[in-house]
């Protein structure tokens, strides 16, 4: 016992591949130690190399960790991962770029030159070839792209840690993916650098065992960072007037031409997708990843055609997202495991910018690994709230597993936390989220108030279209 | 949980007060109660325009008297309608209590006798709307005619972020013999209540108050809405406000009905180098400039949000654009708490986008925004934030450029105000914003603080519009008959 925790103080990246349900075995006083230890080990280790982290520290007046609440100050808000200028990207000023980004890693990147690159798809694979990141972008449906400097050792660390989730979380029932293999099926993009993307590679290898034992709905296509930030920067040209829209390039007028092909092409992709996972993998044990509005999609066109209980009893799925502001039926959940035809699932609530899963237990809570640093805020004032079971408040945590960039983020959503003086009824110890999880600005504009004030937007169908791929 | 306040449906002079649908979890917590709308929206339009009628025997002067006695009864310091409405809008509005009371101490003087006289005589002539007017000649030789402004039967759905809109409302509907059913908004459901209650007081049966209905129900409520947005029962919609609320109305649109909106806008500035001559220049600028960024706590859509400055985008021009945010910064935070104040609820997703920002100190200078003092971001480029379009609470963006030839492109459909210094760049860049679609352009520090012809907002002329031009015209029946051959 005491070694497992002694091994996380020393080296918390380690947890990706430690056993999984030993995590939740600590006692409080253990988590607060691995807590306090490690927030003072990543700071004083990350705040040389990350200058924007040394400008937050300054700003906020903090030089070291005396109390855990002494981190919440130094947690960013969500936007810093996207505080460039979107006229970067106007103006392909991808150096700029790159200065933007070496702020916020500690991967030395400074003798990248990106000024003759154009596009983001193309800046992404310069980074690729010569540094140690393999940057990851988010869908960029409300706006504008962040980009979080995961290094392409820590996509495998993460790809391994869901594996050792999925062995460990439920007892007795997990397959041993990276011992046995399985093969993998995602409703989605086989290439890219979104969160949903990044990791395929290395699932192919170490889960699937090779590229014929993985099934994509798109298997040549890749995710465009450049499609998925059309609609950040059609907004940031419209916002400009005349101005802006003269200076949208080509290029990207091009993209959005080739999103409407792949939407016109989408039936014939659905088509094969079925046909295929019918006949390579019906009835096989498999792994299933997607979010929950992708894979309701997916479950009611293949309900349609008939199709149910399609893979064998022992597949597993890795989910969450929930209904993400789709109009779903109240069944929704069930008419997926009709369609997949199994019950082992793994739900998580997680964030990009972090490597740590919270997973749902059998009482429908949410478990913060003892590796994160769970912060409730006050909405107004921002000030951590005390350590005590069933307060709601502004979620903010910290990953102790990256450790070369910040992972600590103060996020949109409003949660309960509980778990500090009472473990879950499930058993296991430690904080853990109460459903549901709501996104303050969901909260704010729920009612019809109406004001003058605003400007509509415009309504594109390949947008459109783009906000339900990338969910 | 009891409701903290009733919204009563009017119709007609007759008050429903049953709290049969509690409505809750609004903004600021509040919950109100009010009558099914579905048990009583059969009788929500004019099914019989016949019964327009009455409001013809009523001459201009005595429509007059009666709103300017209906003003003097908006006395806040008597009227608890007007009491409530003030007590539930301090909880939803984004505006202050100090800068509400403001408002509710002085509605009574919308009905100004001379100013409603006026604002009728600019938008439709008053001989229009008392009698037929003769057109003069046409192509046609000994055809003449004549033309009257009619009131119609409308539906207005209108704006909740200040009482200003429920009150141009009951005015217009009256000054223009109309038939108003107005829908009431979620943030202020009882400035409109308040007023025509008090016509019900004054007198329930005096044909004003037989051709104003309010009532709330939840936008987009389909089973109301279809039975209200039918021709046979109105004829416009006049729809301020949120894209969602006229999402919903498209919905209805068919041939029968006029839809006229007064879109959501954005406001801007535009100063030019003038501004930099001397500090004293550059101190008034900063002064006039915080109050179109702060006035009303930027809710309207008048408030200026994004501000181009031709300050130069080289080094000594940034630190000039620099010098100005944090003299209009200063000077936001100095504005009168009846202009202005800190937002009581500073837009969260807002802050959260000046505290990522502001650790980039290359693209972005940042003064305040440290809680819900309000903030000026000056751009060290010459581009506006990517957020630019939810600048609110008080925060302005300058952006400094180095020609005006860049603020007058920005400008677009949606642009509403653009307060402008000196006052000959407004001379010089009048006619080319008007190109571009601005819809008023004002001295700097006036975009928020005065208005003067509020009947032309958005560039649009909804009081003209609100009425039917009707025309009868006159040909000798010889020269008809003859045409017959």
């Amino acid at each position: 016992m005491t070694s497992y925790l002694d091994r996380l103080i020393a080296n918390p990246t380690s947890f990706h591949n430690a056993p999984y349900a030993q995590a939740f075995t600590l006692s409080r006083e253990e988590i607060d130690r691995l807590h306090l230890e490690g927030a003072r080990k990543r700071f004083s280790e990350l705040r040389p190399g990350l200058s924007v982290l040394d400008k937050l520290a300054r700003e906020q007046g903090v030089d070291g960790i005396g109390t855990i609440d002494d981190l919440a100050p130094l947690l960013f808000p969500h936007t810093v991962y996207k505080s460039y200028p979107i006229s970067y990207l106007e103006r392909s000023r991808f150096d700029k770029l790159t200065k933007w980004l070496a702020g916020l890693t500690t991967s030395d990147i400074s003798h990248v030159d990106a000024t003759a690159i154009e596009t983001i798809d193309d800046w992404i694979d310069l980074l690729d070839a010569e540094t140690d990141l393999t940057v990851q972008h988010t869908s960029g449906t409300t706006g504008k792209l962040s980009f979080v400097p995961r290094t392409k050792a820590q996509w495998r660390e993460t790809i391994i840690h869901s594996a050792i989730i999925i062995r460990d979380w439920w007892p007795d029932r997990g397959p041993d993916i990276l011992k046995d293999g399985m093969p993998i099926i995602i409703p989605g993009y086989r290439y890219g650098a979104g969160a949903t993307q990044r990791g395929n590679g290395i699932q192919i290898e170490l889960y699937a065992k090779g590229e014929e034992n993985a099934l994509f709905l798109y298997p040549e296509s890749r995710f465009s960072a450049d499609i998925a930030s059309l609609g950040g920067r059609l907004r940031a040209a419209e916002a400009r007037g005349e101005a802006g829209m003269l200076d949208i390039p080509p290029v990207l007028l091009e993209r959005r031409e080739a999103l409407l092909e792949l939407e016109r092409r989408r039936p014939d992709d659905l088509r094969h997708f079925f046909s295929e996972a019918q006949r390579r993998f019906g009835g096989r044990d498999v792994y299933v990843t997607a979010m929950w509005a992708i894979l309701y999609d997916w479950a009611e066109e293949g309900l349609k055609r008939g199709l149910k209980n399609v893979f064998g009893k022992g597949s597993v799925l890795l989910t969450g997202g929930g209904k993400k502001g789709k109009e779903m039926p109240d069944n929704w959940r069930e008419r997926v495991l009709e369609f997949l035809g199994f019950d082992t699932i793994y739900e998580m609530y997680a964030t990009s910018e972090q490597m740590g899963l919270s997973m749902m237990c059998e009482h429908g809570n949410y478990h913060i690994p003892p590796i994160q640093i769970p912060f409730l805020l006050d909405p107004a004032t921002g000030k951590p709230l005390p350590r005590k079971d069933g307060l709601t408040g502004r979620y903010a945590s910290f990953d102790l597993m990256p450790n070369t960039y910040w992972a600590g983020l103060v996020t949109g959503d409003e949660i309960t936390l509980a778990g500090w003086e009472k473990p879950c009824a499930c058993g296991r110890t430690g904080p853990h989220v109460i459903p549901p999880v709501r996104r303050y600005s969901e909260k704010e504009g729920g009612d019809d108030r109406i004001v003058c004030a605003g400007a509509p937007e415009a309504h594109d169908r390949a947008l459109e279209f783009l906000a339900e791929l990338s969910m | 949980m009891a409701d903290d306040f009733h919204v009563p449906l009017i119709i007609r002079g007759q008050i429903i007060d049953d709290a049969d649908i509690s409505y809750g979890g609004r903004r600021g917590g509040v919950s109100f109660a009010a009558p099914d709308p579905a048990k009583h929206v059969a009788r929500l339009p004019l099914r019989t325009p016949s019964s327009m009628a009455d409001l013809y025997a009523l001459s201009f002067e005595e429509i007059l008297d009666f709103l300017v006695a209906l003003g003097q009864r908006l006395d806040f310091g008597q009227n608890r309608h007007l009491q409530e409405a003030f007590r539930l809008s301090c909880l939803t509005s984004g505006l202050s209590e100090s800068i509400l009371r403001g408002h509710f101490q002085h509605i009574g003087d919308a009905f100004d006798r001379t100013e409603m006289r006026r604002m009728m005589e600019r938008s439709c002539g008053i001989d229009y709307l008392e009698g037929w007017v003769d057109q003069g000649p046409g192509r046609f030789p000994g055809l003449t005619a004549r033309t009257r402004a009619f009131g119609a039967r409308a539906v207005h759905v209108i704006a909740g972020n200040a009482p200003i809109v429920s009150i141009l409302t009951v005015i217009r509907n009256a000054l223009t013999r109309s038939d108003a059913i107005i829908k009431l908004p979620s943030n202020d459901p009882l400035t409109a209540v308040a007023l025509v209650r008090t016509m019900v007081e004054m007198d329930p049966d005096h044909p004003l108050s037989r051709h104003v209905t309010v009532a709330y129900w939840k936008g987009g409520d389909e089973q109301v809405e279809s039975a209200i947005y039918d021709p046979r029962g109105i004829e416009k919609i006049i729809a301020w406000g949120g894209f969602d609320s006229v999402k919903h109305i498209t919905r209805y649109l068919q041939p029968g009905i006029d839809l006229i909106t007064q879109d959501p806008k954005l406001s801007g500035t535009i100063i030019g180098r003038e501004a930099f001559v001397d500090e004293g220049t550059l101190a008034q600028v900063a002064r006039r400039l915080a109050l179109d960024i702060g006035a009303q706590n930027q809710e309207g859509c008048v408030s200026a949000r994004v501000i181009y400055v031709e300050s130069g985008t080289d080094e000594a021009g940034l630190e000039r654009a620099n010098r100005l945010g944090q003299l209009t910064f200063d000077a936001l935070q100095r504005l009168p708490d009846t202009l202005s104040t800190p937002h009581k609820a500073f837009d969260t997703a807002l802050k959260a986008e000046i505290e990522g920002i502001r650790l980039n100190e290359e693209d972005y200078r940042i003064f305040g925004g440290r809680s819900n003092e309000g903030a000026v971001i000056v751009s060290q480029d010459n581009y506006p934030v990517d957020f630019s379009r939810t600048l609110a609470c008080r925060v302005g963006n300058i952006v400094p450029i180095d020609s005006t030839e860049t603020a007058v492109r920005a400008v677009n459909a949606y642009t509403q105000t653009i307060g402008i210094f000196p006052e000959s760049l407004k001379g010089e860049l009048r006619d080319r914003l008007a190109f571009q679609g601005a819809q008023r352009i004002v001295s700097l520090g006036g975009a928020a603080t005065m208005q003067h012809n509020m009947e032309r907002q958005d560039a649009i002329e909804p009081v003209r519009r609100m009425v039917k031009w009707v025309t009868e015209e006159q040909a000798s029946g010889e020269m008809l008959a003859a045409l017959a051959g």
